[in-house]
């Protein structure tokens, strides 16, 4: 579903991306770890056609980026620590907004059953700048899936959640997985991200240091392997 | 999804919509443009107040000037919506045309612009007792409306992703504006008198302010793609 290879991305002079190669298989679920600076943002930025490659060759579902972004962004979900929600409009309006975007055939039904799913139908007529950190979370996943998306991208989604707005969103993301859509999620948690998905990558330094499958290793190996491979020489 | 014209005028009213949604909650755009208006229209009353027929002069020039100082005040605000929560990358990673994002914001900020307008023509001709509210110097206002907020749009896109934002909007903006106001002020001016003139008096004012409107809409639908993207 993605396909990644010789990935370059300079900022300036600055190289931020370095010959990155990987593949994601359709309804595959892989997280992405490094350090801050490694690259990670940069690299979802590029996928979800909001970034250009410098080098390389990117492609999603077979287009290739960036010649044809506008065929891919219809296939794209992205959830962010920014809510990327209009924070002065009801929960309902900013869904109904989405589906208008995306014209998509009975809005109203979508919208309601989005806001169902993720526990906030009662509170859509609310505004989101009233919601508490864990409900934005959770419009926020309604409105990346809205569109029922066949790639969710996932950049640090669980910053600044409780205890319980994460279990919430460990929910929501396995049945989003078990829907059969292809996830990659950057996470500094790692625990949580060798329990979701299928097959964890470190990347370092703008390379891709290490991949496993996240079934064949425990948390404490893998944290060693993680610290081995990213601490500063 | 085809990019149909249908679905780049619907795209383009879905933004417009939206931002009126927000300004229906909020109403943060219009109280603002509203108040420094009302501030700037009593403070130049009391400093021409001795001479009241130069204000009377004046006043075509003021209201411009008003309109102009008080719309940045709104394109920066409809512009910071998109900033917040960075709500512009779901537009950017939706499958529309970029230049509905544009003509959208274009919309509903000569909407948001031509209520304050109205407010500003009742205002001036309570202050300075002139008869704006004629058709040839509505049809003016709203000519030099599309100009200046097919500008401002484009400049506050850019100026948005700068630190220095709410400083560089007005000091690119106002500058690049007065190729607009200088005709649009004389045009309003040549319908301050109790005989109207004649078209052939202000077809060259009124040319020039089309002539603008045409070359700002062209700038910013030819550019408005490569200045979001970069």
């Amino acid at each position: 579903m993605i396909k990644i290879e010789g990935l370059t991305k300079n900022y300036g002079t600055n190289p931020v991306l370095r010959g990155v190669n990987l593949h994601l298989q359709t309804g595959e679920f892989v997280t992405l770890v490094g350090n801050n600076g490694a690259g990670k943002t940069t690299l979802l930025r590029i996928i979800a056609t909001l970034l250009s490659p410098t080098a390389g060759q990117v492609s999603v579902g077979g287009w290739a980026l960036p010649k044809q972004s506008a065929r891919v962004r219809q296939h794209l979900g992205m959830v962010s620590h920014q809510a990327l929600l209009y924070g002065d409009l009801t929960a309902g309006e900013n869904l109904t907004f989405f589906a208008r975007l995306y014209e998509l055939d009975n809005a109203e039904k979508r919208v309601e059953r989005a806001l169902k799913t993720v526990g906030l139908f009662a509170r859509k007529r609310d505004t989101v700048a009233s919601f508490s950190r864990g409900m934005v979370q959770r419009l926020t996943i309604a409105r990346a899936t809205l569109h029922e998306p066949e790639v969710l991208l996932l950049d640090e989604p669980y910053t600044g959640l409780d205890q319980d707005a994460s279990h919430l969103l460990d929910d929501l993301l396995r049945r989003e997985s078990e829907n059969g859509r292809t996830i990659l999620m950057i996470t500094h948690d790692l625990t949580h991200g060798l329990n979701l998905c299928d097959r964890t990558v470190i990347l370092n330094r703008g390379k891709i240091a290490y991949e496993v499958d996240s079934q064949s290793i425990t948390p404490s190996q893998f944290l060693k392997i993680y610290t081995n491979h990213t601490r500063k020489k | 999804m085809k990019p149909t014209t249908s679905s780049f005028f619907s795209t383009a009213w879905t933004i417009a919509w939206k931002d009126l949604q927000i300004e229906k909650h909020t109403r943060q755009i219009m109280s603002v443009m509203v108040m420094f208006s009302l501030v700037t229209v009593v403070m130049f009353n009391f400093a021409l107040e001795t001479n009241l027929d130069a204000a009377r002069n004046v006043a075509t020039g003021l209201l411009w000037a008003t309109i102009l100082l008080a719309g940045t005040l709104g394109l920066n605000r409809t512009m910071a919506v998109e900033r917040e929560n960075q709500a512009m990358d779901t537009l950017l990673m939706a499958p529309i045309n970029r230049n509905a994002i544009y003509a959208g914001k274009v919309l509903s900020t000569t909407i948001f612009t031509l209520a304050l307008e109205l407010i500003l023509v009742l205002l001036f001709i309570v202050f300075f007792n002139k008869p704006l509210w004629r058709p040839p110097v509505l049809l003016i206002l709203f000519l030099g409306t599309i100009g200046y907020v097919a500008a401002g749009v484009l400049i506050a896109s850019m100026s948005i992703q700068t630190r220095a934002r709410d400083v560089l909007l007005p000091v690119l903006l106002l500058p690049l504006s007065l190729p607009l106001v200088l005709p649009a002020a004389m045009a309003t001016a040549a319908y301050m008198f109790p005989q109207q003139p004649l078209f052939a008096e202000v077809q060259t004012p009124i040319m020039l302010i089309m002539l603008y409107d045409a070359l700002m809409l062209t700038a910013g639908f030819t550019t408005y793609h490569y200045i979001v993207e970069s």
